[in-house]
């Protein structure tokens, strides 16, 4: 499970893989949180969340968007992101957990919103890969 | 005829500086993009060119979509992106307004020479960075709540007045008078109010500033002294938008167009350009929450310059109004707005005029510019990086026909943030900044990097097409003094 971060003109793009769907969710997840920080200390306390969604995109979408909300509303960066990915019928579920840093103990960039905008998920040979632009 | 030939896209040549991406497969109408051959060289290496033709496959998109001359790649529709589409037979875009709903930019005046700042330059960018709250987690200006951010949301700068952070004025010189007539604040989540509630009065990071800056040049003289514009003159550049709020509009309506609209969207060669077509509900409710974070924005931008006037006090030991710390006017970037406009085969429409990372810039005389400005035209306000100068403009005779009435809005980025953090170093940006005297303070070295000014189009080159093209004609420049951002 990984991430890169993307070169885009005027935003930011992560590339994450994993050997499943929940990790490659993940490592998006920790992919928003570097391209926001860059050095991260080990305060914060954990905390959960769960996300229902139309569709598998939908999904890491509403994901991505809920951990960029909990970061305002709590004033801290969720990082060590874990993310458990399953189907209920025709909807999506993801139960989430995180660790917030406070924002208060780092220095992070804003990343404004996660968009649709090129974004991919697919199976690849040995897991998944996940590929989100988020506004800068 | 000249053409321009950009990987699978072809441009030919109207006139100078005109180019035009003729409509083809599902386009339907053309594209054109204003911009020298130089600044296309630059505009063509990355999605520009694409995502412009993708936002002409919006159902009601009249006469051309058009890319200003610091268009660049943005997500679903470019940043420069302007496009006129029917308020009947149309629909509205909350991707092709972006994110950070009204986004902006204001200028400040003062009474202030160069002379007056020189050798304070340092104090001054540390008063500012101290009581200016930016980056991730900085707080506003005001402590909210819940009353306070629908107050906000409904009325404005008006707002801004009774609650003593502005004064008449500073209305006066806001487009709309700081008070957005189709507001409607039931329309935006709780979710988005409960992120603003932290970040009254506060910048953000990534491009967002504010800059004190020297008048460097004036080049209409008597339109320079309508605006109150001198040689050597310092003045004040804000640039942030509508914080958390705005993007949580956006991702909102974004995801329930998606759900209830999806038969358009099929036809849409981007899931960002997910369009309410117009007369639905969801059009009717999107207009009335941007409409919200436009009140928003600009409260904002109220609020980082009325602790800026209070800075000011504090460093030159006057008060505000002696200091002649005006509002020239404020700008929005990102914005979609109810406007008449003549479109193909000369028949007046109501548009949904979206400019995304494009400035208004009607001409002297348009019953919409301010009374203040009506008989040079509306300012209009053009920042360049940390190290080059920023233009303020007019609203120029060309644009109602050329361009919906906008121009560009910045110099415009041409190389990502990944790069920037590769070839630059925060530190040395600094250092070599302030060799040139330009005073840098910021959240993150990596913001700096990022926004180093090596990253931007010369924004001197996106200024001359706007002049040129007579859409927005250059009244005075600026010169960075001091520069505080997240």
């Amino acid at each position: 499970m990984s991430y890169e971060l993307r070169d885009h003109t005027a935003d930011v793009a992560v590339e994450a893989t994993g050997p499943t769907l929940s990790a490659a969710f993940s490592a998006t997840a920790d992919g928003l949180a570097a391209a926001m920080c860059d050095e991260l200390p080990d305060a914060g306390d954990q905390f959960e969340f769960e996300v229902r969604a139309e569709g598998r995109e939908a999904l890491l979408f509403d994901y991505l968007d809920q951990l960029i909300y909990e970061r305002d509303v709590r004033a801290v960066l969720p990082v060590d992101n874990d993310a458990e990915v399953r189907t209920e019928g025709d909807e999506w579920v993801v139960e989430a957990s995180a660790r917030g840093v406070p924002l208060a103990e780092i220095s992070a960039r804003e990343i404004k919103a996660v968009t649709y905008s090129e974004m991919a998920i697919e199976e690849i040979d040995d897991g998944w890969r996940a590929y989100v632009v988020f506004d800068v | 005829m000249t053409t321009y030939e950009a990987g699978d896209v072809t441009l030919h040549q109207i006139r100078e500086f005109v180019w035009e991406i003729p409509q083809e497969g599902d386009m339907r109408a053309p594209a054109r993009v204003l911009a020298s051959e130089a600044l296309l060289d630059e505009i063509s290496e990355d999605k520009t060119l694409q995502q412009l033709k993708n936002s002409t496959h919006l159902p009601g998109v009249r006469k051309y979509a058009v890319c200003m001359p610091d268009g660049h790649q943005g997500y679903g529709f470019p940043v420069g992106g302007v496009a006129g589409i029917d308020t009947e037979e149309g629909c509205i875009s909350p991707g092709a307004v972006g994110y950070d709903i009204n986004c902006g930019v204001r200028m400040m005046k003062t009474n202030l020479s160069y002379d007056d700042v020189q050798g304070r330059e340092e104090e001054l960018v540390d008063s500012l960075f101290a009581n200016i709250p930016s980056g991730l987690g900085g707080g506003g200006v005001v402590e909210g709540d819940i009353d306070a951010v629908e107050a906000i949301l409904d009325r404005g700068m008006e707002w801004a007045l009774e609650e003593g952070y502005a004064v008449e004025e500073d209305l006066a010189h806001c487009e709309d008078e700081g008070v957005r007539p189709e507001s409607d604040p039931s329309k935006v989540s709780q979710k988005a109010k409960d992120r603003g509630k932290n970040q009254i009065g506060s910048l953000g990071s990534g491009n967002h500033f504010l800059e004190v800056q020297r008048v460097t040049d004036t080049y209409l003289d008597d339109v320079a002294d309508a605006y109150g514009l001198a040689e050597d003159q310092i003045v004040v550049l804000i640039h942030c938008g509508s914080r958390g709020l705005g993007h949580q509009v956006c991702t909102d309506y974004l995801r329930s167009i998606e759900k209830a609209h999806s038969g358009l969207l099929d036809q849409l060669p981007d899931k960002e350009l997910a369009a309410a077509p117009a007369g639905s509900q969801l059009a009717e409710d999107y207009y009335g929450a941007m409409g919200a974070c436009i009140n928003f924005a600009w409260v904002n931008r109220q609020l980082i310059m009325h602790r800026t006037r209070k800075v000011f006090e504090r460093v030159f030991g006057s008060d505000w109004e002696t200091l002649g710390m005006d509002l020239l006017y404020d700008v929005a970037h990102n914005i979609a707005k109810k406007e008449t406009h003549e479109v193909e085969g000369g028949e007046e429409r109501e548009l949904y005029v979206h400019r995304k990372g494009a400035t208004r810039a009607f001409p002297a005389g348009h019953p919409e510019v301010p009374g203040a400005y009506l008989d040079v035209g509306q300012p209009i306000i053009i920042p360049g990086s940390m190290g080059a100068g920023s233009y303020v403009l007019r609203g120029g005779e060309e644009s109602m026909d050329l361009t919906f009435g906008s121009t560009a809005h910045g110099a415009g980025r041409v190389m990502s943030r990944t790069q920037a953090k590769q070839d630059f170093w925060g530190g040395d940006v600094q250092d070599d900044l302030e060799q040139q005297h330009i005073y840098v303070k910021a959240q993150s070295g990596a913001t700096v990097a990022e926004e180093a000014p090596g990253v931007y189009k010369d924004v001197d080159e996106v200024v001359r097409v706007s002049d040129a093209l007579g859409i927005g004609d250059k009244v005075a420049r600026t010169f960075p003094v001091c520069n505080i951002k997240g």
